[in-house]
């Protein structure tokens, strides 16, 4: 190596004169040199442990890239304005294609009239709804969109037609003169509405319409004891708004849309999910999938709002069929927000109980969500928002109903931290809250609830590696958490948040998960010993075409220049679900790992071959495969490759990863299920104005359970970003609707996402759980960062000045004006004189700190000892851990139907359950 | 704004504009309402500057004119007669990368990349005329570019790693990492 480095410096790139010895050689000696002892990795195949045990993986590590901060295998072509996007695609004879949107909150199109665009010179090819009949969404089981509007137009913003002209000008003025005769219907836009029957519903489903409502998807859910609720001391009960929220990545939707002169399509659009658009192309076009080739371009920021198949990728192809040439369609910023697919509006009751052992006896959540216009991921939403609360902590009893109704606003979807983030911040608000009545530290209340490593959650979700308690531990003492808290000055607080997470959905949305892998990576290499990495998972910034490299460089013993990764075309990746659910690092990287173990085993055989070494006793490490008995016994990476490829030539293997079968059987199970789970908590710390309201957030120390970092910049890079976008949602993100339904601030200077000004300092601290399904141990990173930003921040507000917000974004307004009612109530003359909360400890504290102690024992010995028995939810309040408790309890319920009873007296969301289905109504066929 | 006036067309009036972009001169005929994105990406052929919002929020757009950064989206082409352009494509000196472009990429600056070209010629301006800013001063100079994906600390991080390397007149060895030999042990 010292050689290399020598020749190295000063090194420009000089293509054609790199300075390989004898390039695609096989070399003449079949021994190569004795290396340095310092260049041979350190981990000798798994003789170090891991420090939380052993893993799978270990006897793959080479010590070659994981776990080293890896820049991003793409960064040089986005760093040189090299990277092309949606946009960027610019090919020959390309003309411009533009939406024609409606200006109707909700109306009947009775018709088109498009003579006047069609005459104008250089128009040359105009749709409409009746060129694509077909319903496309990206749920198979609610697919409720258009290409451009079959009957009705359902918000503003709405895509009635589309036309392709020679330039944007003309494609401009073509839009505008489209005319189109509409009959208004009655627009809904507050969310309760959605709950009533109503004389036009914004879709119809059929037999499976719920009553004659805006409800488009209902959940209940019972488990646990009730007894558990009734025998609580402390309960907290909050009602929260949470307004809407867009993704704001900053490359607006593009797609360029080409026929070839073989009749197939090329589709080039920034998608986190391509393959999902090439089902989604296939039904509206009505051509078979092998006809479609999804080009996905370099993507500008997803965050889960380029993951539905959308409308104008649609257009696109249908403008480029008619007009027999390529079309480029580019957004506006306003029609971002209006396609939006962001966070669902929400309001979220909450109440949650605790009993004189401060256990968790109960949470009750009752979620109303705002799904726009269309489904969307929606139907996943409304399960998300209740069971992704079911975790880290043991629960007496989990009562949920839930419900998503249809407005008329752009539609609601997935946005990182999907359908989770506003009821944790509910949660871990009302915990926080919990704690003050109890009169305990709200960290110690926490580990002193928490479920143990290798646990089942009370609806049945499989926990593997848990580092909870490792994150709580670590922020309580890099924030100095046990000075400050409650004993800081007035306007200034800390608070603490957790999070919990999936990596990755049991259960892939278009298929049985027994018919086919979730995540299939393939691996060719030739003589020259590059290896191609072909996958379909969709870089989308967060690092994945890095982190599959990583995995494949790790076991092969390569260096990452060797790997290059082609994940950009359907026709030669594999089929993979895309970048939701923080799947991609665990599925993909799991795939990738399966993929190179076969390589390396070839390449294994090969050098024994060569060295007479017996198979089981060779390592690869560094570009070498060698003797672990005698390093200097071995042969180069090159050598082995090409004893392996005599009489076949290039090696090639397809690895796959499926989840194991998991969870249990009730109606809904499956939703939230994940192969591991990520945990993470933060504490932040805030600066209010109590005078004026405004808050500044000073510092966050992060601390988040990926498992195991494979890449600690990026990890470091996904929390800081988490910060940023939750933090937004905390202080001043939202899309702002007027009386009259308009969205106000479609556009990034009404719609305010944190400039650097805004963003305090993040402490970033990784914690490594070593996950036993995960590759190399890891688990996600992209989205669990996020929760716990935000009941961090409120909770550190409410230390601060001693009021609760129940709404963000907590804007200075609303902050000055539940200070000055708190000052009215209090009879304080000035904010000023307002008093910080004080903690006083009860006696309950030290119960909680012992069993936090206990506890932490027990989980250190069920991560460590190689037989461990179940542990059901539960067992804290007296079930016996290893026996589901409803098995043995006949008080504990799993109840998935509302009883008539809760529809005497039900929640907001619960009234959705009011009304009954067609179907069951026996009027409808 | 000695642009040279073309006939009024269709009540367009056009002119040639005449401009150095990433150091190569263009004469190029737009119209008067043209904005220099427009410009650039469409018939310049730089399409590293990005459209975010085409109002002046994101500073995706972000170029050099005349060593000062500005929003190209807000910037009519006539503006920018005779001024010498610098976008992304142009900070490259070669092969070998300005230190922030080495630095964005090995500290996490860039995520998904989008903004990226916008940040860096913001930085590059700013290490211009401060080689060694301070924390603040590096913020300062962000102040005006939105990203969504790093909470803009790695980007600072960057900054100050591009300092370091500018003000320690280290030469910056390599743009790529050293291409690896797959054959160790021969390498001579």
């Amino acid at each position: 190596m010292a050689s290399d480095k020598k020749e190295m410096v000063g090194y420009r790139q000089q293509p054609g004169k790199l300075d390989f010895t004898r390039p695609g050689s096989g070399g003449s000696s079949s021994i190569s040199r004795e290396r340095e002892s310092d260049t041979i990795p350190e981990s000798q195949g798994g003789d170090l442990p891991q420090p939380w045990g052993p893993h799978r993986h270990d006897d793959l590590i080479t010590g070659r890239v994981i776990g080293k901060p890896t820049p991003l295998i793409d960064s040089k072509w986005k760093v040189t304005g090299q990277a092309l996007y949606g946009d960027d695609i610019r090919l020959p004879g390309e003309i411009i294609g533009r939406l024609v949107r409606t200006d109707r909150h909700y109306a009947r199109v009775l018709s088109i009239d498009a003579s006047e665009a069609e005459s104008l010179p250089g128009v040359l090819g105009i749709a409409t709804g009746e060129d694509a009949p077909h319903a496309f969404g990206v749920l198979p089981v609610t697919k409720d969109e258009h290409a451009m509007a079959v009957e009705k137009v359902r918000h503003i913003g709405d895509i009635v037609a589309c036309v392709a002209a020679e330039d944007e000008d003309t494609a401009r003025l073509a839009a505008n003169s489209i005319r189109i005769e509409y009959e208004d219907l009655e627009p809904i836009f507050d969310i309760k509405d959605g709950l009533k029957d109503s004389e036009n519903p914004i879709h119809d489903r059929g037999r499976y319409h719920i009553g004659e409502s805006n409800v488009q998807k209902r959940v209940f859910q019972r488990f646990g004891r009730v007894q558990n609720i009734e025998d609580s001391i402390a309960s907290h009960e909050s009602s929260w708004t949470f307004k809407g929220v867009n993704h704001g990545f900053t490359e607006p939707h593009a797609v360029v849309a080409h026929w070839d002169p073989r009749g197939r399509l090329t589709l080039y659009t920034p998608q986190q999910v391509p393959h999902y658009v090439h089902r989604a192309l296939a039904d509206v076009l009505e051509i078979p999938m092998h006809q479609i080739n999804v080009y996905r371009t370099f993507v500008g920021g997803g965050f889960g709002g380029k993951s539905d198949p959308f409308p104008h990728e649609m257009c696109a192809a249908i403008l480029a069929r008619k007009t027999g040439r390529p079309v480029r369609i580019t957004f506006d910023r306003e029609e971002v927000f209006w396609t939006n697919r962001g966070r669902h509006p929400s309001k979220i009751t909450m109440a949650i109980h605790a009993d004189d052992e401060g256990r968790l006896s109960g949470i009750e959540t009752d979620a109303l969500i705002d799904g726009g216009g269309f489904a969307s991921f929606g139907h996943v939403t409304t399960y998300y928002n209740g069971v992704l609360h079911t975790a880290p902590y043991e629960i007496g009893a989990f009562h949920y109903t839930g419900a998503r109704v249809w407005t008329n606003k752009p539609a609601s979807g997935a946005m990182r931290g999907h359908g989770a983030v506003n009821s944790r911040c509910a949660v871990e608000v009302g915990i926080d809250d919990i704690s003050e009545k109890l009169g305990v530290d709200p960290i110690d209340l926490r580990l002193a609830n928490l479920l143990p490593p290798h646990s089942a959650t009370i609806t049945g979700f499989r926990i593997t590696s848990m580092g909870m308690r490792e994150c709580l531990e670590r922020v309580r003492a890099e924030s100095g958490w046990d000075e400050k808290f409650r004993n800081m000055p007035l306007g200034k607080g800390i608070g603490v948040g957790c999070g919990f997470f999936i990596s990755g959905s049991g259960l892939p949305i278009h298929w049985d998960p027994n018919k086919f892998p979730h995540a299939t990576v393939h691996l060719k290499i030739d003589m020259d010993g590059g290896v191609t990495i072909h996958t379909g998972a969709a870089d989308i910034g967060q690092g994945s075409d890095t982190v599959v490299a990583q995995a494949v460089a790790e076991v092969l013993g390569l260096p990452m220049d060797m790997i290059r990764i082609r994940s950009r075309e359907s026709d030669t990746s594999p089929v993979d679900l895309g970048s939701y659910s923080s799947r991609v690092t665990f599925m993909n990287a799991n795939a990738a790992v399966s993929a190179a173990m076969q390589i390396r085993s070839e390449l294994i055989s090969a050098a024994s071959e060569i060295t007479g070494v017996d198979e089981k006793r060779i390592l690869i490490g560094d570009r070498r495969v060698y003797s672990k008995d005698d390093p200097s016994n071995g042969v180069s990476y090159l050598e082995a490759l090409h004893k392996a490829q005599e009489d076949r030539g290039a090696l090639l293997a397809s690895g796959s990863y499926r989840t194991p079968p998991m969870g249990k059987m009730h109606k809904g199970a499956a939703a939230g299920l994940a192969p591991a789970y990520s945990f993470s908590a933060y504490v932040a710390e805030v600066d209010v104005d109590v005078e004026t309201g405004k808050i500044k957030v000073e510092k966050v120390w992060a601390a988040h359970d990926c498992g195991k970092a494979l890449n600690p910049l990026s990890v470091e890079g996904q929390i800081i970003g988490s910060c940023h976008m939750g933090l937004g949602q905390v202080i001043s993100e939202e899309m702002r609707y007027g009386r009259t339904g308009n969205l106000l601030n479609p556009d990034l200077l009404g719609y305010k996402i944190p400039t650097v000004h805004e963003m305090p300092e993040v402490v970033p601290i990784i914690v490594e759980s070593n996950d036993p399904e995960g590759p190399f141990g890891a688990k996600e990173a992209g989205e669990g960062p996020l929760l716990p930003i935000l009941p961090a921040v409120c909770n550190a507000v409410y230390d601060a000045i001693g009021v609760r917000i129940q709404e963000l974004p907590m804007t200075p307004d609303k902050i000055y004006r539940a200070v000055e009612s708190t000052c009215r109530k209090g009879g304080f003359e000035s904010p000023l004189d307002l008093p910080s909360p004080r903690l006083v400890l009860t006696s309950l504290s030290k119960t909680l700190k012992e069993r936090g102690a206990q506890h932490s024992i027990r989980d250190k010995m069920r991560r460590l000892e190689s037989e461990i028995g179940d542990y059901h939810n539960g067992a804290l309040f007296g079930n016996d851990p290893e026996t589901p408790p409803e098995e043995l309890d006949p008080d504990w319920h799993v109840q998935v139907l509302p009883d008539e009873e809760y529809l005497e007296e039900p929640g907001l969301a619960g009234s959705a359950w009011l009304h009954t289905e067609r179907r069951h109504r026996g009027e409808v066929e | 704004m000695a642009a040279h006036p073309l006939p009024v067309e269709n009540g367009v009036s056009t002119r040639v504009w005449s401009a150095s972009v990433n150091g190569k001169s263009r004469q190029i005929i737009i119209r008067d309402h043209d904005i220099l994105l427009d410009v650039l990406r469409d018939n310049v052929g730089a399409l590293g500057a990005k459209r975010g919002c085409d109002m002046g929020t994101c500073g995706c757009c972000s170029v050099l004119i005349d060593g000062k950064p500005k929003l190209s989206c807000m910037t009519l082409a006539v503006e920018t007669e005779g001024c010498e352009i610098t976008t992304v494509e142009g900070l490259a000196d070669g092969h070998h990368l300005h230190p922030i472009q080495t630095m964005f990429s090995e500290c996490g600056g860039s995520q998904c990349g989008f903004c990226t070209p916008g940040f860096l010629v913001v930085c590059a301006a700013l290490l211009e005329s401060n080689p060694s800013p301070t924390r603040k001063e590096a913020q300062d100079a962000i102040e005006g570019n939105l990203c969504r994906c790093t909470g803009y600390q790695q980007i600072v991080d960057s900054i100050m790693e591009a300092s370091d390397i500018i003000t320690s007149e280290e030469r910056l060895v390599s743009t790529t990492r050293p291409a690896s030999n797959p054959h160790p042990g021969y390498g001579g």
